[in-house]
C-alpha cells in the first residue's frame, strides 16, 4: 500500500516537471521570430491591438470602452469600444499591470509581443487537463507536448503575432476541459467556472460561437443515443444560462447573444433537455403503467407546442436577409456561399478552402495518428471521450471549408493523436516488458501456458500500470466508482481473468519493438517538421522582410521607412489613402488617419477606395480629393520581387469595387480573361491609378527595361507623367510609394483644361444617368 | 371559266409561296420569335438555310448567341459538350423568363443551338474547327468569321452564372438570375414527404426503444472516419473549386495527370488518395493497439502486424515524399554543421 502510494507521489512530481518542461518548449519555440528579426509585432490586425492596447493602458478602462476613434475610416470613425472583443487588449493590459505594480518596466510593447508564447504554455496545460480527463495522465502528457509544437497553433502564437487567436485557444481548450470536468463530476464549481471560462472566450474571439454550438451538439447526441444523465443537467444547463447573460456583457456581442440563429441551438437544446429531465424525474416517481399514460398525453399536446414554436422560429429567422446567421457563419454551412456572394470575404486567404499539403504542413504527423485516436475514444465510449470525438468530426470539417479554422481543429488533433500514442505506447511497452527475456514470467506468458500458476505479479503490474493512467479525481464520479468496483473484482477473481489479461495484453516481442521504434521515428519527424515551420516558415514578421542572397542576409524594412517618413514629413491630421491591408499599420505606426483598415465593416467604404485606384487618375484624384486625402501609399514589390503587392492584390479592389460602383467592370482590366500588365494589357489598365502610382518612374530603376520581378514581364506602359499626382517619397527598395494629391492650381495646365471640358460633359451624364460613381458627391 | 377561277388548292399554293417568299425577305425576327415560343427551353434549333435568312438582313435589330454543337462528340467527357448545352439552355430559359414583362429586350437576343451534323456549312462560315465553342453574333457583324465575339473559357467556367455575365457585359440585356430546376420535382416531393410521414411513427418507436442504426457505436466510428477522411483529403476543395478528379497532360495527350505540383491546388483524385493514406497509417494502429491484441494466435498477430507496419512506413514515406514534392520545401533539422 505504502510502495503504490509512493508511485502516485512520484508520477505527481514527474507529471509535473514534465508539464513544466512542456510549458517551458511551447514557449521558447515560439520566440524564434525574436531571434531571428527583433521583438517587433507581426503582421496587420496585432498593430490595431497593440495601438488599442497603449489606449487602455494610457487611459484606463473606462476611456477604453467608450473611446471612438477618429483616426480611421474617415469620415466615418470607428467606435472602438463596442465592436472590438477586448478579451486579448484588457489580458495584455492586466500582466503589464501586474508587472508594473511588481517595479518590472517593461514596454507595452514587449508585453504584448510575450503574450501569445505564455498563453500557449497555458494552452498546452490545459490540453493536458482535458486529455487526462477523456484517456487519463499518460494521454494527456502526450496531447500537452503535441499541442506545444503544432504548426498551425505556432503560426499564430509566434512572439509578436499578437492577435485573439493567441489567447482563444487556450479559453477554448480550458472551456471545454472545465465541460468535460463538470460532466464526469456534475460538480456545479466546475459548472460555473465553466461559464466564467466560456465569458472569457466570448471575449476573446468570434470563434466562441464554435462553443456554442458544439457543446449544445454535445448534450443533443447524449441525449439522443439514451446517455442522458444530471451530471449531463448541470454540465449544460448553467453554462447556457450564466454564459449566454455575461456573454451579452459584451459589447461586441450584446444581444447578439440571443438575437443571431448562431445561438439557437443552444436554446433548444436547453428546452429538449429540460424535457427530458422532466421525463426521467417523472418516469422515476411514476409506475411504468401510469408514465406510458402520461407518455401519451404529453407527446401529443408537446408535438402541438413544438410544431408551433418551430413554425415562430423559422418566420422570425427567415424574415432577416441572411436568415439571422453571418455571412462567415453561412460560408461554413453551405462552402460555396463566400465565394458565391461575399467578395471581401472570400478575397482573404485565409478563407480559402486548404488542400492536403495544408493538413501535412500544419497537424504533420498528427494527421496518420487521429484515425488511431477516434478509434481509441470509442473502446469504451464515455460522455468525455464522446465529447473529443465530436469535437475533431466537426473542426475537421469546418477546417476543410476555411483554412483558418485549422487552428481550432489543431487542438482536437492533438488531443486525439495524444490519445492514440499513449494507447499505442501502453500496448507496446507492456508487450515488451512482459515478454522481455530478462523476466522469467515471460516465457510463461508467451507460450499461452495455462496450467503453470497465474503469475500474480503480473497481473498487479497490470493493474496498477492501469490504475497510473486513470485520471486521479477527488470526487469520482458513478463511471470510475464502477471501474473501481471492477477492478477489485478483477483482482479477487484471478484464476479466470488472468488467463483473459495475459492473452488480451501483449503483441509479440519482436514486432512491438520495430513499431516502437517506429512510433519513436516518427514523432522525431514531428518534432523536426515543427521546429522547421516554427524557424522558417512561421516567424516571418510581414512587416519585416528577409531574404538570402549568395551576398549574406538582405533585410527590407521598408515598411517602417514609410510609415516613419509618414509620421514625421506630415501634418498630424493629415488622411492616408491605401488598400485596407494597410490601415491598422499606418494609424499604429504612422499615427495618420486613414479611410478604411482592416476591420472591414463597411464594404461600401472599401469599394470607394477600390473604385478610385482602378480608375483614371482625374476621377480617382475627385474621389479622394471628396475624402480629403492628403497622401495615397501603394505598396510595389516589382523591384525586389515582393508578391504581396497592391498590383497582385488589384483584382480584388476592383471586384470589390464593382461590386458597389458598376461601372467598374472587371473584364475591362483584363485581357481575354488573363491579368496582365504588360505591353497586351488592355488601355483601362493601363490607365488606372493603381498601374500609375505603381510604376511611376519604374523604367529609371533598370536603364529603360521596366522589368516587374512579381510578373515576370516587362511592363506595358513606361513613360508618362502624373496630372493629380505627385511623388514624395519612395522607400529604399521601392516597396512603398507615397504620393501626395495635387492641389487644383498645381496640376498641369493643359492637361486641366482638357480634362474639365471632358469633366463638364461627364457631370452632364452623371446627373442624367442613375449609377452612382462616388457616394461623396 | 375554269381559268379565271383556279381551284382552290392552287389557290393555297400560291398564296403560301408569296407568304414564304415575303418571309425570306422580311425581317426574321417574328419566326425566331415563334421558334422561340414553341421550343421548350427556348432556345432555337438554327440550320444552315434558316442562318443565311438570319444574316442575309443586315443590320439587324437582335443578338443571337450560338452554341455549336456536334453530337457525335458528345460521348467525350472532356469536351463537356452536353453539360455545357444544358447550361446554355438554362441562362437561355431564364433570359426568356425573367423578361416576360419586358418583350424590348426579348426581341434584342436569341439563343440559338447549331448541330454539325445538319448544318456543316455554317460550321465552315464561322470557321469553327474546335468545341466547345460559343459565339455571339452581334447586329452589326457582317464577316463571321472574325466579327462575332467568341465565348472564352473563362466565360463558362462558372457555368450558367458566368455565360450571363458574358452575355450582359457584351449585350445591353439583362439576363436576371439563373432560374434552376430544383433537384426533386414536386411529385417526387411528396412522395419522400409522404413516405417519411409513415416511418416517422416506427422511427419514434425505436428511438425510444434505443434501437436504431444511432444507438450502434460502429456508425458513430465508421460516420466520424469518413468525415475525417473526407477533410484531410481536401474534398471541400475540390466541391469548392469544381476540380476535376484528373487532368489530361498537356505534353502528351494520351497520359492524365494525377498529382499537380504546387500547392495551392489538388486534383480530385489526389486528394483522395492522399486522404486514403492518412487515414489508413492510424486505423492501422487502432488495429494493432486494439483488436490484434485480443487475437489468439502469436503467429497471427506477427504477420498481421509486420504487414500493417509495412504498409504504415510506405503510406507515411509516400506522403512526406509528395510532399516535398508538391510544395518543394525543404524541411530539415537543425543538426550541427560538424555532422555535415
Amino acid at each position: 500500500m505504502e510502495d503504490s502510494s509512493l508511485r502516485y507521489a512520484f508520477g505527481n512530481v514527474l507529471c509535473f516537471f514534465i508539464l513544466l518542461l512542456i510549458g517551458l518548449l511551447a514557449f521558447s519555440i515560439r520566440l524564434f521570430s525574436v531571434i531571428k528579426y527583433e521583438s517587433v509585432i507581426h503582421e496587420f490586425d496585432p498593430y490595431f491591438n497593440y495601438r488599442v492596447t497603449q489606449f487602455l493602458t494610457k487611459n484606463g478602462i473606462y476611456d477604453f470602452w467608450n473611446w471612438f476613434d477618429d483616426r480611421t475610416w474617415y469620415p466615418l470613425g470607428r467606435v472602438i469600444g463596442g465592436t472590438v472583443y477586448p478579451g486579448l487588449t484588457l489580458t495584455a493590459g492586466t500582466l503589464w499591470w501586474i508587472l508594473n505594480s511588481l517595479n518590472i518596466p517593461l514596454s507595452v510593447e514587449t508585453v504584448c509581443v510575450f503574450t501569445a508564447p505564455i498563453f500557449s504554455a497555458f494552452a498546452a496545460w490545459a490540453t493536458y487537463y482535458l486529455t487526462k480527463e477523456v484517456k487519463g495522465t499518460g494521454a494527456g502528457l502526450a496531447a500537452a507536448a503535441l499541442l506545444a509544437m503544432v504548426p498551425s497553433y505556432i503560426s499564430r502564437s509566434v512572439a509578436g503575432s499578437y492577435d485573439n487567436e493567441a489567447v482563444a485557444i487556450f479559453a477554448l481548450i480550458f472551456t471545454f476541459y472545465l465541460y468535460v470536468k463538470t460532466l464526469n463530476t456534475g460538480s456545479l464549481f466546475y459548472a460555473t467556472l465553466n461559464a466564467i471560462a466560456y465569458f472569457y472566450m466570448v471575449c476573446s474571439w468570434g470563434g466562441y460561437t464554435f462553443i456554442i454550438n458544439l457543446i449544445p451538439m454535445h448534450a443533443l447526441l447524449c441525449i439522443v443515443t439514451g446517455r442522458y444523465s444530471s451530471q449531463l443537467y448541470i454540465a449544460y444547463c448553467p453554462l447556457v444560462v450564466l454564459g449566454t447573460l455575461l456573454a451579452a456583457l459584451v459589447p461586441v456581442v450584446g444581444f447578439n447573444a440571443v438575437l443571431t440563429s448562431e445561438h439557437f441551438a443552444s436554446f433548444l437544446v436547453f428546452i429538449i433537455i429540460h424535457v427530458v429531465a422532466l421525463a426521467y424525474y417523472i418516469k422515476g416517481i411514476l409506475s411504468p403503467k401510469m408514465f406510458k399514460v402520461a407518455v401519451t398525453l404529453v407527446v401529443s399536446v408537446g408535438l402541438v407546442v413544438c410544431c408551433a414554436v418551430v413554425a415562430v422560429l423559422v418566420a422570425l429567422v427567415a424574415s432577416s436577409p441572411t436568415k439571422g446567421w453571418s455571412g462567415r457563419s453561412l460560408s461554413l454551412l453551405d462552402p460555396t456561399y463566400a465565394s458565391k456572394y461575399i467578395p471581401i470575404i472570400a478575397s482573404v486567404s485565409e478563407h480559402q478552402p486548404p488542400t492536403w499539403p495544408s493538413y501535412f504542413m500544419d497537424i504533420n504527423v498528427l494527421a496518420f495518428l487521429v484515425p488511431a485516436g477516434i478509434v481509441a475514444c470509442f473502446l469504451p465510449l464515455s460522455d468525455a471521450s464522446s465529447f473529443v470525438i465530436l469535437y475533431i468530426v466537426t473542426s475537421v470539417y469546418f477546417s476543410g471549408v476555411m483554412v483558418r479554422l485549422m487552428l481550432v481543429l489543431a487542438p482536437a488533433a492533438c488531443i486525439m493523436s495524444g490519445i492514440a500514442l499513449s494507447e499505442a505506447f501502453t500496448v507496446f511497452t507492456r508487450s515488451i516488458k512482459f515478454q522481455f527475456p530478462g523476466i522469467s514470467q515471460s516465457h510463461q506468458i508467451d507460450a499461452g501456458d495455462t496450467s503453470s500458476e497465474p503469475s500474480g505479479d503480473v497481473i498487479q503490474n497490470v493493474v496498477k500500470t492501469d490504475k497510473i493512467d486513470e485520471p486521479v479525481k477527488e470526487w469520482p464520479s458513478r463511471r470510475n466508482k464502477k471501474k473501481e468496483k471492477e477492478n477489485v473484482e478483477k483482482t479477487s477473481k484471478p484464476s479466470i481473468k488472468s488467463k483473459i489479461e495475459k492473452r488480451l495484453m501483449v503483441l509479440p516481442l519482436e514486432t512491438s519493438i520495430i513499431s516502437l521504434c517506429l512510433l519513436v521515428l516518427l514523432g522525431a519527424f514531428y518534432v523536426i517538421h515543427c521546429v522547421w515551420a516554427a524557424a522558417e516558415a512561421y516567424s516571418a514578421p510581414s512587416i519585416v522582410l528577409t531574404s538570402h542572397t549568395p551576398g549574406g542576409l538582405h533585410v527590407f524594412d521598408d515598411f517602417r521607412e514609410a510609415y516613419a517618413w509618414l509620421s514625421h514629413n506630415t501634418d498630424v491630421d493629415d488622411k492616408v489613402a491605401s488598400w485596407w491591408d494597410y490601415g491598422y499599420q499606418t494609424t499604429a505606426m504612422a499615427n495618420r488617419t486613414v479611410i478604411v483598415d482592416n476591420n472591414t465593416w463597411n464594404n461600401t467604404h472599401i469599394a470607394t477606395v477600390g473604385t478610385a485606384m482602378s480608375s483614371p487618375e482625374k476621377a480617382a484624384w475627385e474621389i479622394f480629393n471628396s475624402l480629403d486625402v492628403k497622401y495615397v501609399l501603394v505598396v510595389f514589390g516589382g523591384l525586389v520581387g515582393y508578391p504581396s503587392d497592391d498590383i497582385n492584390k488589384f483584382l480584388w479592389m476592383v471586384r470589390i469595387g464593382g461590386g458597389v460602383f458598376p461601372h467598374i467592370k472587371e473584364p475591362d482590366y483584363l485581357r481575354d480573361g488573363q491579368y496582365r500588365i504588360d505591353s497586351e494589357a488592355t488601355p483601362t489598365m493601363l490607365n488606372c491609378l493603381m498601374y500609375k502610382l505603381s510604376y511611376y518612374r519604374f523604367v529609371e530603376t533598370d536603364g529603360g527595361k521596366g522589368f516587374d520581378r512579381v510578373r515576370r514581364t516587362e511592363i506595358g506602359k513606361k513613360y508618362f507623367k502624373l496630372t493629380h499626382f505627385e511623388e514624395v517619397f519612395t522607400t529604399h527598395h521601392w516597396m512603398v510609394r507615397i504620393y501626395k494629391l495635387k492641389s487644383p492650381r498645381n496640376r498641369i495646365r493643359s492637361k486641366t483644361k482638357k480634362s474639365k471640358s471632358k469633366s463638364s460633359s461627364s457631370t452632364n451624364l452623371k446627373r442624367s444617368g442613375t449609377r452612382k460613381k462616388n457616394p461623396w458627391h | 371559266m375554269a381559268i379565271t377561277n383556279p381551284p382552290p388548292l392552287l389557290h393555297f399554293l400560291l398564296i403560301s409561296l408569296l407568304i414564304s417568299l415575303s418571309h425570306s425577305s422580311s425581317d426574321p425576327l417574328s419566326e425566331l420569335k415563334s421558334l422561340r415560343s414553341t421550343s421548350d427551353s427556348s432556345t432555337i434549333h438554327l440550320s444552315d438555310s434558316l442562318f443565311r435568312r438570319i444574316l442575309s438582313h443586315h443590320p439587324r435589330t437582335f443578338s443571337l448567341l450560338v452554341f455549336f454543337d456536334a453530337t457525335q462528340l458528345h460521348n467525350k467527357p472532356e469536351l463537356q459538350l452536353q453539360s455545357l448545352k444544358s447550361e446554355f439552355k438554362l441562362v437561355s430559359k431564364s433570359f426568356f423568363e425573367n423578361n416576360q414583362n419586358n418583350p424590348d429586350a426579348l426581341s434584342k437576343l436569341f439563343f440559338g443551338v447549331i448541330e454539325f451534323g445538319e448544318s456543316q456549312s455554317t460550321f465552315a462560315q464561322f470557321g469553327v474547327n474546335s468545341l466547345p465553342h460559343i459565339r455571339l453574333v452581334g447586329p452589326t457583324d457582317k464577316d463571321m468569321k472574325s466579327e462575332p465575339v467568341k465565348m472564352d473559357a473563362g466565360d463558362y467556367s462558372r457555368l450558367a452564372d458566368s455565360m450571363a455575365e458574358f452575355v450582359e457585359s457584351r449585350t445591353n440585356v439583362v439576363v436576371g438570375d439563373i432560374v434552376r430546376p430544383p433537384i426533386v420535382s414536386r411529385k417526387q416531393m411528396g412522395v419522400i414527404v409522404l413516405g417519411v410521414l409513415i416511418m416517422l411513427p416506427f422511427l419514434i418507436k425505436r428511438v425510444i426503444v434505443g434501437d436504431t442504426m444511432l444507438h450502434d457505436w460502429k456508425v458513430w466510428l465508421a460516420g466520424a472516419v469518413f468525415v475525417y477522411f473526407f477533410s484531410v483529403s481536401g474534398a471541400m476543395f475540390n466541391i469548392i473549386r469544381k476540380m476535376p478528379m484528373v487532368i489530361p497532360d498537356r505534353n502528351d495527350p494520351n497520359k492524365l495527370v494525377f498529382f499537380y505540383q504546387g500547392s495551392g491546388m489538388q486534383l480530385g483524385a489526389e486528394g483522395f488518395t492522399i486522404g486514403f493514406l492518412y487515414t489508413i497509417v492510424g486505423l492501422l494502429l487502432a488495429l494493432m493497439t486494439h483488436v490484434l491484441v485480443r487475437v489468439r494466435s502469436v503467429n497471427a498477430q506477427r504477420l498481421v502486424m509486420i504487414v500493417a507496419l509495412f504498409v504504415s512506413f510506405l503510406a507515411v514515406n509516400r506522403v512526406v515524399l509528395l510532399d516535398n514534392w508538391k510544395t518543394g520545401y525543404g524541411i530539415h533539422g537543425y543538426w550541427p554543421s560538424s555532422w555535415n
